[in-house]
This record gives structure tokens, C-alpha cells and sequence, in this order.
């Protein structure tokens, strides 16, 4: 597939970028309903993200004196990180407990994973003041902060996807000199990508532990951080069941002539999602006896907290283990789907519905902001089907494929 | 934490403590449930009898028989481990009674490298060609030369006709995607009614009759669709 | 002033429980009877003698070069908080003891000992000086807010309307003291209501009025122990919760709380390679064991063996 040295530079864009395509057939080729509904979404959305750098976070956000971080720290931020944990969960899986038969979902875990990354990283930029000062965090010594920590984190993970997503972009761009050193160094990349994704997936819950008046104590506890984490690693298992199931679908066409069992994966994973929500369904119990919070277990956040504890967390748990009991992968894909709602609810509730709780004027994202955020999982999505299309994500590279591993 | 305390220090630590040794005591039928182990074979023993033999007509499952040791993959290939360390791999009996009488084997060759999942053989029949994905990861040592010159050996697939035999880095890893046992015949038991529902039309008074259908039942019976079937079956 | 017994036992037992809450508070404090932050400059606000001039928002608004407070006395209808153009707002309440003699409290930043808002921002663009005020620098401040969710007595203002947004408080005067001025509201109140000096002499001046008048005061200085001691006390006649003062904060400082848990990523740094390899190592024995007995049948391209 890669021609080089020899022949025009303009076919290797035309085979790897037009997908082989000409010029015309490849501009008609992406005119799809689907792509369609994507252009509207960006084309209302990149123009709003220009105008919240122009006109400031007042014009366009929701965001008050009360109420300092909304959806876009919420979602953008918060959820995307959490939904992009399937990097290291499976990583884990494969390099470090030799579960080898998750190989083939490794790469797109992996790309799912950085792609996650980059829209938290994206979405942070838009929400901060002066996004610029950024670089403060390396030079200021805020060490007694959370947030320095979550910062540092973020930034040397991102750095790790890449170096770990980057290996099958260089083999797509026939750069052995670049992929096979970074081959041979994934297992480190992968005892780093652990090691900071605990560090960073539990302190973006520690941020709230010097807010204890403000969270509704049904969400505060000291623990926090430990919830973060394992709803982490439950997003993770959960996102890679629901995006091998989508990409099976949309890009049936790369698995062809291969077998891939993803029905037998995504029951082990099923099992997997199914222990670790039973067992974080009682660990939320503790946190709250622990915290002496049982009395409010009242009102609208009472009653909310127990649709998010019995619809989003112990539901999906006794789906999960149905599911991969009976070896029904249609209930674990349902399962994963919940589970994955139950997380944006988590990290939504914490940051915004429980989040300045006595305030009778509470606040609601505006739609600016939602469109935002809608736009920037667009673009993610976009980038994800892009490069899937083009780089050995869902299949090996031709040399791997014949060759040893 | 100040304020609203609902509850003091020494009855909620004692509610810690009875919530925890709740929780564990669930968490082992829990655990049971999840991985599903005792209850399946149970189940099955009873409706399965005898070591179903390929002549006898009991119904659909007696069709396609299993023997004890050896391991099925969803491609319709098996992999048995031998006393040596080395697995033995075939095709199995339903994917020979689809397919029926076979031109040509294309076997790999020792030395080279299968994986699990991938294609590592290919059956001729009249101009078409089936794959066959290999059930195990491992380094081909032995091939069945005598199964590629001769394609009758096939007839006896988890005897004579074995196919090619690999050493394999990571069996126990390997097993964990095959069926065997109950399991497998189950497996089978639902592949053989997903088949008998593609091909009712014909199949219908065969199966009235109790008759044992003939080898080569795809293509006798659908010589349109048959590699659509195969497609189907064997995954490739 | 006259102690009687009452009052002297009710000094001691404050002061032992508060050597109780000195565990949870800054390190300062080596004795039971030392008060955190001693030596860091204070003002004690005694809401019994504040006339509601607004004086003190005049001279605020002057010396930050913000606008003037508006100058009618509707502004007293309504509960008022601090901006970011108002760094310190007074506001009226009802005294419940008389009609006629309304309360008036002046809120501003309270110059925690232990500042949650310091503690949280990780580019240090609010920090405390040695001396006390906890000051911003623009500069550095990225616009992340934390220190927004941080602070329990919700202090800090962003400019949410601007391109290039601040964080707006009260510095406590931070330059003018270093010139060796007063605070700008200190240097302008008639009353004697604001009075500036060192903590540790505020803390005990504050005691020796409230405990001293119990018929008075409420028995209460407000700022002692709140968020683990802060630098501007309150003392009053009235109730604090009829204040709108934030009586639900914590007596341990803020910071304190999460100290724990910026202790454990050194932890799994250290911690996890080892884990990990080991694991690694755990569960890859199995294919060095099969790698070793069959390195005799041979790896590539050799003989069939039939």
C-alpha cells in the first residue's frame, strides 16, 4: 500500500488521503446525511468558539460569580476524560496482564483515548480566562494545589497517547525509523499511562474535596478521588464495548477476511464492568454512611442521587452480569450504554446539579455552550472515522500481519 | 463535618462495617453468577444423551458430533492439545458436512505463523474457495500432507483428517475464546438450527424424515447462496 | 476590664478546645494559648459600633482606581455582595433588639490564615504574603476559577464580561502597608468599628470584649476558628447567621483537607512501575516457560516434521 521513493509524492496523497479516490469522486463520496448533520453542527460551532474568544466567557457562557465551572469543565473536560480512560484499561490489559486477546481492540482504545484527550484539552481552552497563562503551571511552584496536579497529569498523558497513537501513524506514513522504537517502548508507555491516569482520573475528583459546603453531601466525600477512578476504569471498559460495536458496524468493511471475535471481548469485558459496578455501588453506600449523609437522602437531589445509584450504577452492573452470563452481547452493549450515560451523569451531577445546591437560581448551560460541546465531540468523532479510514487502527499493519510480533 | 449530623460517630461505623460484610457476603454468588460456570453443563447433559454418533438420526444436534478433548472455534475449526505440547488442528464436523466434498486443501507451511482468528488454510470446492481461520495463535511444525493429496482423508476430520499441527505460545490464553464440551455442542446445537433456518424451504421434509442430511448440504441444497453460507459459518 | 469567674472559665475552655482544633490548624500555633498567625496584621470589625457611612467603600473604590459606590442609601434595601468593581461592600440588617438601631456589616475578603484560595491555584497568582494580606497577581492568573470553588466564603469575583478577565477581591491594602499606611477603609472609618493590628492582640481584644460583655456580645469571634482562623474577625451583637455571615464553614482550615490527598501521587509514582512490572512479569511466565521448552523444534522455516 505505501508507494514511495520511486513514484509521483501525489499518489501517496491520493492513495492514503483520497483514500484512492480522485479528487471529485472523493469530494462526492463525503456528501452523506450523516456528514451533513456533522457540517451543520461545526459550522454553527467553530464560529461560536471564535466569538467566545472575542467577546469573553460572559457573552456566551451561563457561568456566575456562584457557579465558576459549567458544562464545559463538566462535559468537555470532566466526562471527556473519564469516557477516554478505555486507553489505559485495555492497554493494562494487553501489555501488562497478557490478555492478548484484546490486542486488536487495543489501537482504537487508544485512539478513542487521545482523541477524548484532546477535546478535554480543547474544551479547558475555551473555559479558561486567559488560557496563554497555561504555561504557569510549569514555571510557578502551585504545588499545594489539586489542580496543579490534574494539570501536570493531563499534560504528560496526552504526551503518552500521542507517543502511543503516533506508532500507527508512522507506519502510515512508512516511517520505520519512528514506529519501531516506539513498538519497542510500549510497554513503558503503557506503566506510565497507568501511573498517571491514577493520578489524574482520581485527582479531578480530589478538586472538590476543599468544597465540602458547596457539593450536595450526597456527591462530597472524602473519598471522592477513589469514585473518580473507579468510575474511570468503568467509562473505559464501557466506551471500548460501545465503540467496537459502532465500528464493527460503520467500518465492517477492515475487518473483512480477518476474524475478530468481538462478541467473545465484549463478554469478558461485560464480566469485568459487572464486578467493578457491584462493587463501586457499595463503595458509594460507604462513602455516604461515612460522611453521616443518609438524611439527605431527600428532596430533588435525594431523589436524583437514587435514580443515578439504581438506574446508572446498579442497573447497568446487573445488565453487565446477564449479559455476560448468558453470553447475550446485545444486553452487555446495552449495559455499556448505560454505564456510559451513568458516567456523563456522574461527573455532570458533581461539577453542576449538586454544585452550588442552595442556590434558588441555579444554573443552566446555555445553549452556546452546549453547542460547543456538541461541536467538539463532532470534531472527534470526525477525526476518529478519518483516521480509522486510513491508519492501522482497527487492522495491523501489513508487516505485522505476517510477520512476527 | 459540621452541621447537620444525622447520624454519630459510633453507630454509623458499625453501619460501615454490617454494609461491607453485606456486600461480601453478595459478592460471591455475585462472582458465581458473572462467570456463569456450574449451572450451564447441567442444563445441557440432561437434554444431550449418548456421544451423539453422525449416522443416527436424532434430530438436529446428532448431526454434527464433538469429541471430548478438543476445542472448537466459531470459525468451525477445533484445536487439541496433544501429550507432546503441540496442538492439532482441524476442521470440524459440521464445517465439513456444509462444505462436502472438498477439490483442495491449501495448507500453511511448517514454520510459518498462524494467529488465532486469522486464515491459515483454504478449502477448495468446485472454483471456490473457503477460508479457514486457525483456532490457536502458534508456529506450524507439522502439516497433514497426506489430507492435502488426498481430500477424502477429511471424512474422518478429527482423526485422519487433521489439517496441520502448531506450537502454541499461549494456549491457556487461546482456550479462552474456544468451546468444548457441553459448551460446544450447544454452540453447535445453535448453529446447525441458524443453518436448518436458512435453508427451510428445502430442508423442511428432511427434517420430517429424521433423515441425516448429505455432505455437502449447502451446496446441494442453495448452490446460489453457498458461499454466503460458508461466509457465514466460517467467518471469513 | 473585670473577668468574672464565668467569663474566665469560659476563656479557658475556648482555649483548650481550640488547642484541640490546633491539630487541624496551621503549625504556627506551638502552644495551646498562641494564636495561628499571631504576628500577621488583622482587622477586627466590631459591627456594635459600624455607622453605615460607607466610607470605607469610598476609600476602597479609591485607592483600587474602580468607580465610585453608588451614592444612595436604596442601596441598603437589598443584600449585597462584593464585585468585581465593589471590592467591599457594607450592607444593613435588622437588629432584633431594637428597630430603630439597624446593624451594618462590612464584607471584604477575610484574609484567611490558611487561605483555600492560595492553597488552590496552581500558577500561585493568589498567594499569601508573610505578613498576612493574601494578594493576586494578574499576570500570572490563568482564569481557571479554582480558586472561585475553592474559597468557603465565596470571595472572589471574575470578570466574566471582559476579553481579558481578572479575579477581583480585597488585598488588604497589601502596598499601602508595606508603605506603612493603614488599610484605605482602616484609615477612613470614624467610628473605631474597623481596628487594625496583629492578630494575636485582635484575637485577644476581641475575647476580652465579647466574653467580657456576655449580656452584650454574642459569645462568638467570629473569624477565631472559622476556615481555620482568619485575619478579619467579626464581633456583633446580633447573630451571625442574621448577618448573612457564613456560619456553616469549617473550623479546620481548608487546605488541611486535601493535604492528605496531594500526599498520595508521589506515592504512586514511586509505587506503580514496580507493581506493574511485577504483575507484567506474573503474568507473561506462562510464555517464557512454552518459549524455553520449545526452542529445540525451531522458530522459522525448518523442516516439516512428517
Amino acid at each position: 500500500m505505501n508507494s514511495h521513493a520511486t513514484t509521483a509524492p501525489r499518489s501517496w496523497f491520493k492513495e492514503n488521503i483520497l483514500l484512492g479516490m480522485n479528487p471529485t469522486d472523493y469530494v462526492k463520496s463525503l456528501l452523506t446525511p450523516f456528514n451533513a448533520v456533522c457540517a451543520f453542527i461545526c459550522m454553527v460551532g467553530v464560529p461560536l468558539l471564535v466569538y467566545r474568544f472575542y467577546a469573553g466567557l460572559g457573552a456566551t457562557t451561563n457561568l456566575s460569580q456562584t457557579q465558576p465551572w459549567g458544562l464545559w469543565i463538566g462535559f468537555d473536560m470532566m466526562t471527556g476524560i473519564a469516557l477516554a480512560a478505555g486507553g489505559f484499561t485495555i492497554g493494562a490489559a494487553v501489555e501488562i496482564f497478557n490478555l492478548k486477546e484484546y490486542h486488536a481492540i487495543e489501537r482504537p482504545a487508544i485512539l478513542t483515548g487521545f482523541l477524548g484527550y484532546l477535546i478535554a484539552v480543547v474544551g479547558l481552552i475555551a473555559d479558561l480566562g486567559k488560557p496563554w497563562n497555561m504555561v504557569g503551571i510549569f514555571t510557578y511552584n502551585g504545588t499545594r494545589s489539586v489542580l496543579f496536579e490534574v494539570a501536570w497529569c493531563v499534560a504528560c498523558y496526552t504526551t503518552v497517547l500521542f507517543l502511543e497513537f503516533a506508532v500507527p501513524m508512522f507506519e502510515w506514513l512508512g516511517l520505520k525509523r519512528f514506529y519501531q522504537p516506539l513498538r519497542k517502548a510500549l510497554l513503558a508507555l503503557t506503566v506510565l499511562s497507568v501511573m498517571f491516569s491514577t493520578m489524574h482520573q482520581s485527582a479531578l475528583g480530589s478538586l472538590f474535596i476543599i468544597a465540602p459546603g458547596k457539593l450536595y453531601p450526597l456527591w462530597w466525600s472524602q473519598w471522592i478521588y477513589a469514585f473518580f477512578f473507579i468510575t474511570a476504569i468503568v467509562a473505559g471498559i464501557s466506551m471500548v464495548i460501545v465503540e467496537s460495536a459502532i465500528s464493527h458496524k460503520v467500518f465492517h468493511s477492515q475487518f473483512e477476511g480477518r476474524h475478530v471475535d468481538a462478541s467473545a471481548l465484549t463478554l469478558g469485558l461485560g464480566k469485568a464492568g459487572a464486578v467493578v459496578l457491584f462493587a463501586y455501588f457499595f463503595l458509594k453506600l460507604q462513602g455516604v454512611i461515612d460522611a453521616h449523609a443518609w438524611g439527605y437522602v431527600k428532596g430533588f437531589l435525594g431523589a436524583w442521587w437514587l435514580v443515578e445509584m439504581l438506574g446508572f450504577i446498579l442497573l447497568p452492573a446487573l445488565l453487565y452480569a446477564y449479559g455476560a452470563r448468558n453470553r447475550n452481547v446485545t444486553v452487555v452493549r446495552v449495559a455499556a450504554a448505560i454505564a456510559v450515560v451513568g458516567i456523563v451523569v456522574n461527573r455532570l451531577n458533581v461539577s453542576i446539579v449538586a454544585w452550588d445546591y442552595g442556590n434558588p437560581n441555579h444554573y443552566v448551560p446555555s445553549w452556546m455552550e452546549i453547542w460547543v460541546s456538541l461541536t467538539l465531540v463532532t470534531l472527534g468523532v470526525l477525526a476518529f472515522r478519518w483516521i480509522v479510514n486510513r491508519m492501522p487502527v482497527l487492522h495491523e499493519p501489513a508487516d505485522l500481519a505476517t510477520a512476527e510480533h | 463535618m459540621t452541621g447537620h449530623e444525622f447520624l454519630s460517630g459510633y453507630p454509623a461505623k458499625l453501619m460501615e462495617y454490617a454494609l461491607a460484610v453485606g456486600y461480601l457476603i453478595l459478592f460471591i454468588p455475585f462472582w458465581r453468577y458473572v462467570q456463569g460456570a456450574k449451572a450451564a453443563p447441567k442444563r445441557v447433559a440432561v437434554a444431550v444423551q449418548a456421544p451423539a454418533r453422525a449416522a443416527e438420526p436424532r434430530g438436529v444436534m446428532a448431526w454434527f458430533h464433538v469429541p471430548e478433548n478438543v476445542h472448537l472455534h466459531p470459525g468451525h475449526t477445533w484445536a487439541r492439545m496433544e501429550e507432546d505440547g503441540s496442538v492439532t488442528v482441524g476442521l470440524d464436523d459440521f464445517a465439513h458436512k456444509l462444505v462436502g466434498r472438498v477439490a483442495a486443501v491449501a495448507l500453511p507451511e511448517p514454520g510459518a505463523r498462524v494467529a488465532q482468528g486469522e486464515v491459515a488454510a483454504r478449502l477448495g470446492a468446485d472454483s471456490k474457495t473457503v477460508g479457514l481461520l486457525s483456532p490457536v495463535d502458534g508456529t506450524v511444525v507439522a502439516v497433514n500432507r497426506a489430507a492435502a493429496e488426498e481430500p477424502g482423508r477429511l471424512e474422518d476430520p478429527y482423526g485422519k483428517g487433521w489439517l496441520f499441527r502448531v506450537k502454541p505460545p499461549r494456549f491457556a490464553a487461546n482456550v479462552r475464546q474456544l468451546f468444548s464440551g457441553a459448551a460446544a455442542r450447544e454452540w453447535l446445537e445453535g448453529a446447525s438450527q441458524a443453518l436448518a433456518a436458512r435453508l427451510s424451504p428445502q430442508l423442511g421434509h428432511v427434517l420430517q424424515d429424521g433423515g441425516t442430511p448429505v455432505n455437502g448440504i449447502a451446496r446441494e441444497l442453495d448452490p446460489e447462496h453457498w458461499d454466503e453460507i460458508a461466509r457465514n459459518f466460517f467467518r471469513t | 476590664m473585670k473577668l468574672s469567674r464565668r467569663s474566665f472559665l469560659r476563656v479557658a475552655g475556648i482555649t483548650g478546645s481550640m488547642a484541640v482544633a490546633a491539630k487541624a490548624a496551621p503549625a504556627q500555633a506551638a502552644s495551646p494559648f498562641e494564636t495561628p498567625g499571631a504576628d500577621e496584621v488583622s482587622m477586627l470589625v466590631d459591627t456594635t459600633l459600624c455607622l453605615g457611612c460607607r466610607g470605607c467603600e469610598a476609600a476602597c473604590a479609591e485607592a483600587n482606581k474602580l468607580p465610585d459606590p453608588p451614592a444612595d442609601e436604596g442601596v441598603f434595601d437589598e443584600p449585597r455582595k462584593t464585585s468585581t468593581t465593589a471590592l467591599t461592600v457594607v450592607t444593613r440588617f435588622a437588629n432584633p433588639r431594637d428597630e430603630k438601631d439597624p446593624r451594618y456589616v462590612k464584607r471584604q475578603c477575610m484574609h484567611c490564615v490558611e487561605p483555600a484560595c492560595a492553597s488552590a491555584c496552581p500558577v500561585r497568582a493568589l498567594d499569601k504574603l508573610p505578613f498576612g494580606p493574601v494578594t493576586y497577581h494578574p499576570e500570572r492568573c490563568m482564569g481557571c476559577r479554582y480558586c472561585m470553588v475553592a474559597c468557603p466564603f465565596e470571595v472572589p469575583k471574575y470578570e466574566y464580561e471582559k476579553a481579558l478577565p481578572t479575579v477581583k477581591k480585597c488585598t488588604f491594602c497589601a502596598a499601602r502597608q508595606e508603605k506603612g499606611l493603614l488599610p484605605a477603609c482602616a484609615s477612613v472609618c470614624p467610628s473605631g468599628a474597623l481596628k487594625f493590628g496583629k492578630r494575636g492582640e485582635l484575637v485577644a481584644e476581641a475575647r476580652r470584649r465579647v466574653y467580657g460583655n456576655p449580656d452584650k456580645y454574642v459569645q462568638h469571634v467570629y473569624g477565631e476558628h472559622e476556615a481555620g482562623g482568619t485575619n478579619w474577625l467579626y464581633i456583633s451583637d446580633v447573630d451571625f447567621a442574621k448577618l448573612d455571615m457564613k456560619v456553616t464553614v469549617n473550623d479546620a482550615s481548608y487546605p488541611q483537607l486535601v493535604k492528605g490527598v496531594l500526599g498520595v501521587p508521589p506515592f504512586v509514582m514511586t509505587l506503580w512501575p514496580p507493581l506493574l512490572m511485577g504483575l507484567y512479569a506474573f503474568s507473561h511466565r506462562r510464555d517464557e516457560v512454552s518459549s524455553h521448552t520449545g526452542g529445540e523444534h525451531g522458530s522459522k522455516g525448518e523442516g516439516s516434521h512428517e
